[in-house]
């Protein structure tokens, strides 16, 4: 096995509860965002647990940077984990607290100095470090937490629902930062039940639901696996007439809805038929003014999976 | 060579500070010294230190000045010598107010954890069950060691300064007074830590100490009641640590046997041990 992460039918019980279902995919090296969905209770901080090596797998293989991860040192210096929730030592600053994180580490002197300079910097917490946990908001919170992660500069950080509590701007902010780690070569593994969000941030997906890994891919690609889910096109033109008109000699549709404005047409293969389209529009064949997918998103892919596994 | 991302420093060198127990154990300390029930503690043990310390002046008056030889034979009814004395360094009054004390501040070392769900992050770092244990027993039995190190050593050098080597307490007290010091603060350590790691806060942390230690008193008299074997007392950790200054100063008619208080000893420690690192287990730190 090769690449930052590999799981080879992973799998892990609660005594006789399967919290994780054999599990095989993989990640490369180098810097990236991948983002684990699913709803509550899909086994993403079971997943997450072993990948930071606090659970040993029931069955099969994990490694990470090539190494099994559970209790290992080597690997456990390399990663960063950012876990859910937002409860702190009551009655200290973060900055002490971080250091004690920076030792665990294996930091000391100049060294932890500079390292925890860096974190906070790097999450834009530097002025505010010395202040105590209770009186932090709570994105200044998610951002220390942050920062403890980032202190011994890990080559994969791993953030159970990051943005759960922050407003819209400490989300963004968080988006940014992320994507600045990512880029400085980064992989960031970020788990989150809310689609949205993740669509905006991330490159590539791993949908778990009910302790499965249901696909693995961009968000284009799990839709391409979606054969028999037709793609909803709302195309907005002149006369709706003539598009479906159209749509019935060229398509290969599964349903067809006239609008106010033009027509919603569900569209087997969206490969094929979109060049069709583009064409046709190029010729004059179609008074298209716009072209809108209406469920080539997360949600959509999301439901349509979840909905085939219950 | 290593080959880093064009806008990354270099990595500083891990694995060059202080050992993971260690940086556990510290912050512990610190905490506890930052707060301020360890200053109403501290004042009560400076307290009993200072009554104790009198009650041995006094002692060593009442055998030297001649003026004080009405009160001499009175003054000996409260104030016995020989080996109970040396086992009244530690006495059961103290370790009582040792026991509060160890409930407070042992109970959230633990429970503490759990409550903030630091304990997942801590071992996401390259921190060993064993290395957490240790800390957490370190600061647990430590904390209880260093309060009565005073309580042995201020009395046998104020002896040994006022009266030499016939003073009150024996030269060799602390050889005895020591050792009883370290098995009550391991058992009071093993019996803090286990009840910590049983609880969700801080206080309910401070009252498992309390039930285990009243509870187990409780069942260990109606035990030892009823089958008239006072050796049945050594279920109770409050009862042993009361026990072990009287056996290894030699008193005549101790609470509990050598085997029994070794055996209650050593099974209270064990159990509580083991209960702590089952509890503690990376696999029990749920994110």
């Amino acid at each position: 096995m090769s690449g930052m992460i590999e799981l080879q039918r992973a799998s892990l019980r609660y005594g006789d509860i399967l919290g994780l279902s054999p599990t095989t995919f993989s990640l490369p090296d180098g810097g990236g965002i991948t983002g684990l969905l699913g709803p509550n209770g899909a086994g993403k901080s079971t997943l997450i647990q072993v990948l930071a090596g606090l659970l040993p797998p029931s069955g099969g293989e994990v490694r990470i940077f090539g190494e099994v991860p559970f209790r290992n040192p080597a690997v456990l210096g390399r990663i960063g984990l950012v876990p859910e929730g937002d409860r702190f030592p009551s009655g200290i600053s973060a900055l002490r607290w971080l250091r004690m994180m920076a030792q665990l580490s294996g930091l000391s002197g100049r060294g932890m100095d500079e390292a925890l300079d860096r974190a906070l910097r790097t999450v834009g917490m530097e002025t505010r470090a010395h202040l105590a946990f209770s009186s932090m908001s709570k994105g200044m919170r998610q951002r220390i937490r942050l920062s403890q992660a980032l202190l011994h500069q890990p080559g994969l950080l791993i953030l159970d629902e990051p943005f759960n509590g922050l407003d819209p701007e400490a989300r963004l902010e968080l988006m940014a930062m992320l994507r600045g780690l990512a880029r400085d070569g980064v992989r960031v593994l970020v788990s989150s039940h809310i689609l949205g969000e993740v669509a905006q941030l991330t490159d590539r997906i791993l949908l778990l639901f009910r302790g499965r890994l249901l696909a693995e891919g961009s968000v284009a690609e799990i839709r391409e696996l979606l054969d028999r889910h037709p793609v909803e096109l709302r195309v907005n033109a002149d006369s709706g007439q003539a598009v479906a008109r159209w749509a019935v000699e060229h398509g290969e549709l599964v349903a067809l809805r006239l609008e106010n404005g033009g027509a919603v047409l569900s569209v087997r293969n969206p490969r094929s038929f979109l060049p069709k389209l583009q064409d046709a529009v190029v010729r004059g064949e179609l008074p298209l003014r716009s072209l809108d997918p209406l469920d080539l998103n997360l949600d959509a892919v999301f439901q349509y999976l979840t909905t085939d596994h219950q | 060579m290593p080959i880093y991302a064009p806008t990354l420093p270099p990595r500083a060198a891990l694995n060059a500070g202080q050992p993971a127990w260690l940086v556990l154990a510290r912050f512990d300390v610190r905490r506890i010294l930052r707060q301020k029930l360890g200053r109403f503690f501290g004042f009560v043990f400076v307290f009993i230190l200072a009554i104790r310390m009198g009650v041995l002046y006094v002692n060593h008056l009442l055998d030297t000045k001649a003026q004080l030889a009405s009160v001499k034979d009175l003054a000996k009814e409260f104030l016995a010598q020989g080996a109970s004395f040396q086992a009244d360094c530690l006495p059961p009054w103290l370790l009582t107010v040792l026991w509060f004390q160890v409930a407070v501040v042992g109970g959230g070392l633990v429970a503490r954890d759990t409550l903030h769900r630091v304990r997942p992050l801590m071992y996401a770092h390259p921190l060993r069950p064993l290395d957490y244990l240790g800390a957490k027993g370190l600061v647990a039995a430590g904390l209880p060691f260093l309060i009565q190190l005073p309580f042995v050593l201020l009395p046998w050098t104020a002896s040994l300064l006022i009266a030499g080597l016939h003073g009150p307490i024996w030269p060799t007290a602390p050889l005895r007074l020591i050792p009883a010091a370290l098995l009550i603060s391991a058992l009071m350590g093993a019996v803090t830590l286990g009840a910590s790691s049983m609880a969700s806060t801080p206080r309910a942390g401070f009252g498992w100490v309390l039930g285990i230690v009243l509870g187990s008193a409780a069942l260990g008299g109606m035990v030892a009641g009823i089958l008239g074997n006072p050796a049945w007392l050594a279920f109770s950790p409050g009862v042993l640590v009361t026990a072990w200054p009287e056996l290894l100063c030699g008193v005549q008619a101790p609470k509990l046997g050598w085997v029994p208080a070794l055996l209650g000893t050593g099974g209270h420690i064990a159990f509580w041990l083991w209960i702590s690192a089952r509890r503690t287990r990376p696999s029990e730190a749920v994110i």
